[in-house]
């Protein structure tokens, strides 16, 4: 069974759960409640880490909600390590279908040679950019790197859309993104999204990684080119970078035989 | 560790172009504290929209700049009624979960407008003696909706509206209000008293008066009156049988 299976099981049940609960809540069933950038199963509650900070740092002050809406996505991150981005977001979704039909329409997207350094280029770009977001946010004074969050805007809309039967501008953005994502590989999630770059500084080697376990193998590199994050999942499976997608395993010919590119816990 | 430039970086966070561009003010949902905390923690997470049973609490647009996606009540649309789910699901604290009673809630309070209000027109006329508009009308429905009657609203000299400082600013005297096209009721929003303040609460309650002066299906004036008239009970009898039996019996 591959992997790749249930991880889309996993991104349509979201897909079907950003629907599904607005439906609820209209029928006043309260006991899920929430978009993707907050949430509530019962009595735990869930919220965006970087949102969350970005109110922080705003009010300069911290209070018991903020602290406990954190928790369970932080615990949930250092023991499965960045499992948001590839197996819940929506926008992670749409942008695999937009590789999938840039296949169908015969399309060549900008999609640099792998080197071993790249991982550091993105790095760069990835915190100078949600440094900068921060800096605009401190001087606004309002938590403006939210309005940016793809899988909030999709699931705010999508609430907007069934509760007051309307969407607004905002989904505009999201269709530029995904029209851009055309062209350039997956550049959202690697380069720019905020979400993820914050929530992968607390990742850690402690937790899921995808792992060489054999000391060699046939050297095919067919993990390297499976690799949305674009990276080498032999070596690099324990930086930030990598999202826990599995693609990588599943891509690896000589699992057939012996294990030898699995996920582990150390 | 005060020097020039900290004072510097400070003033420039604190009192810029960017900083002023939401101060235009809103009628948050209950529990919000003042606009600038609120627009602070508030995350856009849409969850007291999402939690709202009475739909009272609509989204911000894209065209309300830097406020897209934060909650504000309007209550000409509908009001709050206090149910005081809201701030309980707030993951921030932006409106305040130790808030239960809704008595303690102060989104803003409730402004009579005494030239349009009927009870403070009736009045006036009863006391010059002349009839100004033609036609005396009583109403009281503020004072009948309200949901803490003769605490936030009273009745002076039984018949003049008065809103005390006990007012939580829910809006349902606003929303119940018959007086058209303008409402003689408004609320003014947590701590901007002033009418040009209201910034576009205040354009949208105008644009909103002009709508509905327009609007064709509304009866109004003579036409109402025509139609009220065709009311007629005349010759009706009640369709039920009265008991007089018991009627001299003491109870």
């Amino acid at each position: 069974m591959k992997i790749k299976r249930y991880r889309r099981a996993a991104q349509l049940l979201t897909v079907f759960a950003i629907f599904f609960i607005p439906v609820l809540n209209v029928f006043e069933l309260y006991f899920i409640k929430g978009t993707f950038i907050s949430m509530d199963i019962g009595d735990a509650a869930m919220a965006d880490p970087l949102a969350v900070f970005q109110s922080m740092i705003a009010a300069g002050r911290v209070n018991e909600y903020m602290l406990g809406s954190v928790v369970i996505p932080v615990v949930l991150m250092l023991l499965l390590g960045r499992v948001w981005c590839s197996w819940f977001c929506p926008y992670y979704l749409c942008a695999e279908f937009m590789s999938w039909m840039r296949g169908k329409l015969r399309m060549k997207a900008y999609k640099p040679k792998f080197a071993e350094n790249i991982h550091i280029k993105q790095s760069k770009v990835r915190y100078i950019f949600l440094f900068a977001g921060l800096v605009l946010m401190a001087v606004a004074g309002v938590p403006i790197l939210n309005l940016i969050s793809a899988p909030g805007i999709i699931s705010t809309q999508a609430m907007v859309l069934v509760k007051f039967h309307y969407v607004t501008f905002e989904l505009v953005f999201v269709a530029v993104l995904l029209l851009l994502e055309l062209f350039y590989f997956r550049f959202w999630c690697r380069f720019l999204c905020p979400t993820g770059t914050f929530l992968s500084f607390f990742r850690s080697k402690r937790g899921m990684t995808v792992r060489k376990v054999r000391t060699e193998c046939s050297d095919c590199m067919s993990c390297v080119r499976s690799c949305p994050m674009m990276i080498n999942p032999m070596t690099m499976g324990d930086t930030s970078h990598c999202n826990n997608c599995g693609d990588c395993v599943d891509a690896c010919p000589d699992n057939k035989k012996e294990d030898t590119l699995k996920f582990t816990f150390k | 560790m005060r020097n020039r430039f900290t004072e510097l970086f400070e003033g420039l966070l604190n009192s810029n172009p960017f900083k002023n561009y939401y101060k235009k003010n809103r009628l948050r949902p209950p529990g919000a504290a003042n606009e600038e905390t609120f627009m602070e923690l508030c995350i856009r997470c849409a969850r007291c929209i999402e939690v709202c049973p009475y739909d009272s609490i609509e989204r911000a647009d894209l065209f309300e700049k830097l406020q897209i996606g934060t909650p504000y009540v309007y209550p000409e649309n509908k009001a709050c009624y206090l149910c005081m789910r809201c701030m309980k699901v707030c993951p921030t604290g932006a409106l305040n979960p130790k808030l239960t009673d809704g008595k303690h809630v102060r989104m803003g309070i409730a402004v009579i407008n005494q030239n349009i209000c009927l009870n403070f027109l009736y009045y006036k006329d009863e006391m010059t003696g002349v009839s100004s508009t033609g036609t005396a009308q009583l109403c009281g429905t503020c004072y009948n909706v309200c949901p803490y009657t003769d605490e936030a609203i009273v009745m002076e000299k039984f018949i003049l509206p008065v809103v005390t400082d006990k007012c939580t600013g829910c809006g349902i005297c606003t929303e119940k209000c018959p007086a058209t096209p303008e409402k003689a009721i408004a609320i003014y929003p947590e701590g901007m008293p002033v009418d040009k303040n209201t910034g576009y609460f205040g354009r949208r309650s105008k644009v909103h008066g002009e709508e509905r002066k327009k609007s064709k299906d509304a009866l109004k004036g003579e036409k109402l009156l025509e139609e009220k008239q065709k009311i007629d009970s005349s010759d009706a009898k009640p369709d039920f049988e009265y008991n007089t039996e018991n009627y001299d019996q003491e109870w």
